[in-house]
């Protein structure tokens, strides 16, 4: 009996932390979101702040610039870690030398960087006052630095999303990297010997083996950026703001009577977060991504 | 005629720095190989034959030499326009494609259609025997049949040449033999060139038309399978297929002597005077009949008996005759009396034995 539930027991403090801290804070915040705030005197549960959302343009404007700027974000990272990745794998099968071991390490660079750096590389590099502008200026590619498309702090949210692009891209080549690995250093001799260019390689077999881990990645980045604070703070404009900074500014506008709008915006990521989960899930299933390699 | 000519290719590995030994480098090879011929490079592990198909194949640069096949010269080639094929040790299929999908890979290379190119699989899969596995993943196959599936893909892409790198040695004996079998079957029916690589004898002998023997980066004899074993070339091809009775001695007048004198036998004159070996074949040992009148034609010799083994249906005695240990192979009938320790009388025809000069 004892040796039956001691690995449980071993692990009950871990899963009791997470529990409480994770499930706990989110039921904690679904009751709120439903109005039910002992502190205030409410008890009773009501959809009130959910249909107050659903019928405010603000809401609206706001889940839409975060789904544009966290699809956008994750197609971006996507593509360019999938293109690190590919170009790393395929310098590392070409040449005997070490070179592809420290390109490997260059990319994974922006991985030490906190977020909240990464954003203030984005400001200094890409504000109209940054390093970029006064670059092209100085070239005389643009007469005024005023000239220079502004990034940041822009309302379509170009800033958030090269800063995501940027940090997020390692981190997609980190997931797909050890994929690669999988694919047998002779299927290369195989593929060329039946007519397989490099780009042939790459699309018949390169990219079906990795696409199960780049999905998931993908995936990753997307819910990650999609209720992401800091960098949206940072970056983006008052209005319209992204969904996790909308409900952060209602939850500090000094009312109590906002906060359960705050709670059901955050409910709201959390259920959208989990439906996008089950529709990868389906799709990847479909695809039958994983066939074969079991 | 789209003959596969390897003219005098070669190949420098660069000296690393941990290694000790010289670098290995193959020797140049010339090599021409028939339309629709079964050849097999055969040789120990290590001794070039591998490199000689990459080279062949294009997946390695030659340093020197030329490939052509009929009047193409394909030496500049890229391996995927030269329109080879090759089976490697392992199958080597892609895991995520159905085993139909592996077999018409290389048909989709070139750019032919989907329907066309599924039925063309599918029947290249019933010539292998694996008709009604097309929809399966290479997972869910044996060794054998992904085997089979490799040997598929290799054939339906109808090959200039097929290259073949000891494609059974992963297989069990039972297996190897089926594949053997099967192989020489759809060779013969679909008329390949084919350059084979083995390190198995049996396998080489068995599916030749010819044989190149190669050690330590040279080709050191090219025959028909009958040939090279009757009349290995020098000492390293006649130990390297099992030829074990190597005597060596001198030719002196036109006679070889052993270096302990208990043989002693006329040579032809086109052997040398001086150090030589002679090659004694086993089977061609026989023992001396009862009441025989001996003529010069036959060399007789005394021998007593070390072992006995019984060995496929025959058995392998080992005779001590004088300095020597010699491999002989007797018929269940011949070795019925003979016994360890015994004292036997043994001739053969001068004929069958084999001179080489040192």
């Amino acid at each position: 009996m004892w040796q039956k539930t001691r690995p449980y027991l071993l692990l009950l403090p871990a899963i009791g932390t997470i529990v409480l801290l994770f499930f706990g804070g989110l039921f904690d915040g679904l009751l709120k979101s439903l109005g039910y705030f002992p502190a205030l005197g409410e008890t009773r549960f009501e959809m009130t702040a959910y249909t107050n959302l659903f019928q405010s343009s603000e809401f609206w404007e706001s889940l839409i610039l975060t789904f544009r700027v966290a699809a956008l974000s994750s197609v971006f990272a996507a593509v360019l870690g999938a293109a690190i990745t590919v170009s790393l794998f395929m310098l590392k099968e070409s040449s005997k030398s070490g070179a592809s071991q420290v390109w490997h390490r260059l990319f994974q660079l922006p991985l030490t960087i906190p977020h909240l750096v990464g954003g203030y590389i984005i400001v200094l590099l890409f504000m109209q006052s940054g390093f970029l502008s006064k670059i092209l200026a100085s070239a005389g590619l643009i007469d005024e630095i005023t000239d220079f498309p502004v990034l940041v702090n822009d309302p379509f949210g170009w800033g958030i999303i090269l800063t995501y692009a940027w940090k997020e891209a390692p981190f997609v080549s980190l997931m797909i990297y050890p994929v690669l690995s999988r694919i047998h250093r002779s299927w290369r001799d195989v593929a060329r010997v039946y007519g397989a260019g490099s780009w042939n390689f790459i699309r018949e077999i390169v990219l079906p083996v990795m696409l199960p881990a780049w999905t998931i990645a993908t995936f990753i980045v997307f819910v990650f950026t999609f209720s992401a604070f800091e960098v949206p703070f940072l970056l983006g404009v008052t209005y319209p703001s992204m969904l996790p900074v909308y409900s952060y500014q209602l939850y500090t506008s000094g009312t109590l009577a906002d906060r359960p709008e705050a709670l059901a915006v955050n409910i709201i990521l959390a259920a959208l977060t989990i439906l996008l989960g089950l529709v990868v899930y389906y799709f990847s299933k479909r695809w039958n991504v994983l066939k074969g390699w079991d | 005629m789209s003959d596969l000519r390897i003219i005098n290719i070669e190949k420098q590995y660069p000296q690393t720095k941990q290694q000790k030994d010289p670098a290995f480098s193959l020797q140049p090879v010339a090599l021409t190989i028939k339309e629709g011929e079964f050849f097999s490079l055969l040789g120990p592990s290590g001794c070039g034959k591998t490199t000689l198909l990459k080279l062949v194949a294009g997946l390695m640069p030659a340093d020197k030499g030329e490939i052509w096949v009929g009047d193409d010269h394909l030496t500049a080639v890229a391996p995927e326009a030269r329109r080879f094929a090759m089976v490697f040790q392992q199958s080597l299929l892609f895991p995520h494609m159905t085993v139909e999908d592996n077999v018409a890979f290389g048909l989709k290379m070139q750019k032919i259609g989907k329907r066309e190119r599924l039925a063309d699989a599918q029947s290249m899969l019933e010539h292998v025997g694996l008709s009604g596995y097309g929809s399966r993943f290479p997972d869910e196959l044996s060794g054998g049949q992904q085997q089979r599936v490799a040997l598929a893909r290799a054939l339906v892409a109808k090959p200039r040449v097929l290259l073949m790198d000891e494609p059974f040695s992963a297989l069990d004996p039972s297996l190897r033999e089926e594949m053997r079998e099967l192989l020489r079957g759809v060779q013969k029916e679909f008329h390949v060139t084919v350059l084979f690589v083995t390190h198995d004898r049996e396998e080489a002998f068995y599916l030749s038309d010819r044989i190149g023997v190669m050690s330590e980066g040279k080709l050191l004899q090219i025959g028909k399978p009958k040939e090279i074993y009757e009349q290995p070339a020098n000492v390293k091809v006649a130990s390297f297929l099992g030829l074990k009775n190597i005597i060596e001695g001198r030719v002196i007048n036109n006679r070889f002597v052993s270096n302990d004198q208990s043989f002693e036998v006329p040579v032809q004159t086109s052997i040398k005077t001086g150090p030589s070996v002679m090659i004694i074949r086993p089977e061609t040992i026989r023992l001396v009949p009862d009441n025989i009148v001996k003529n010069l034609q036959c060399l007789y010799f005394r021998g007593v008996i070390q072992q006995k083994i019984f060995n496929h249906g025959f058995y392998s005695v080992k005779v001590q005759a004088g300095e020597y240990l010699l491999t002989c192979s007797f018929t269940s009938q011949e070795a019925e009396n003979m016994k360890v320790g015994q004292t036997i009388d043994l001739m053969m025809n001068n004929g069958d034995l084999r001179f080489l000069n040192e």
